[in-house]
């Protein structure tokens, strides 16, 4: 019922946005956790910008398209949908920052947690606020 | 696993290691002039060896199969508790009763290899570590409580 409309596109991006903060919450709890292990590289969740591609993509028009006029043909350019996109974490391995080959910053950890935080609040408010139209609409 | 408070335990096991490793310090500074041990000799420092918990290898290839990726780390366990071997600090005082009675160093006390001020420095770092941890715990409860606030 929703499919087409923004309500049910909006909802399903930050209902997508929520989870990956949870999971990116995750890896940076690891990462605080592991500040003083020796050796222990630090992860980092890669999405939002997967994201904003596969979005783009669907407003993009193709330089050079290619006809298919036969089912079988494979189209030369096809737009990414937003729904197939996965979060990618990432070991940042080339980087030492401390004598015992640890790289994780705690400074950044933490701001990266805080950042982190308010993503998840700001996508938490906005799915409220989309619940909310829909129901001043209910009540009439 | 991925859980809604997979995050609050790694928090809290990196709590737990941080606590240890403030008890094992303790231990140190109340040891520091301890010269007789039941195994024998002077008191010797004990550190806390961290790892981390599954997932997390400590070097991992960068092209990787996905099938071997174990997924997000899950926080950090102390894997034990060891001996420093660092030698004993001598101390001259031949009227010790654990003074060495005879040999070159005859007159010498062996002291425990504690340093007060690495210790204390530890603490600090253990302690702004334990903050951190804590601050983590809190702040996933706070996105929890946002959470429990959609379609109030």
């Amino acid at each position: 019922m929703f499919d087409a409309s923004t309500f049910g596109k909006t909802v399903d991006i930050l209902h997508k946005g929520l989870d990956v903060d949870v999971l990116r919450r995750q890896v940076i709890s690891d990462n605080i956790a592991n500040a003083d292990v020796p050796n222990f590289k630090r992860s980092d969740l890669n999405f939002e910008s997967s994201l904003k591609k596969a979005l783009d993509s669907e407003q993009e028009e193709p330089v050079l398209a290619m006809a298919t006029d036969d089912p079988r043909h494979i189209a030369s350019f096809a737009p990414s949908d937003y729904r197939t996109v996965q979060p990618r974490r990432v070991l940042d391995y080339l980087t030492t920052a401390k004598n015992n080959g640890n790289n994780v910053d705690a400074e950044q950890e933490m701001m990266n947690s805080l950042t982190n935080q308010l993503a998840y609040t700001l996508e938490a408010q906005a799915i409220n606020y989309e619940y909310n139209q829909v129901n001043l609409v209910l009540r009439g | 696993m991925m859980g809604l408070f997979t995050s609050i335990q790694i928090a809290a096991s990196g709590l737990t290691a941080e606590r240890l490793r403030s008890d094992v310090i303790s231990d140190n500074i109340a040891n520091a002039s301890t010269t007789r041990t039941p195994e024998g000799g002077p008191f010797q420092r004990s550190r806390v060896i961290l790892r981390p918990i599954n997932g997390s290898p400590y070097f991992r290839l960068p092209f990787q199969p996905e099938g071997f990726d174990k997924g997000a780390g899950l926080g950090v366990k102390v894997s034990s508790i060891e001996k420093d071997s660092a030698p004993p600090r001598l101390v001259y005082d031949p009227t010790h009763p654990d003074a060495i009675k005879t040999g070159p160093k005859a007159g010498y006390v062996e002291m425990p290899n504690v340093n007060i001020v690495t210790e204390m420095v530890d603490l600090i770092a253990a302690s702004r570590a334990y903050e951190a941890n804590s601050t983590m715990a809190d702040g996933s409860k706070s996105m929890f409580m946002k959470a429990l606030e959609i379609g109030r």
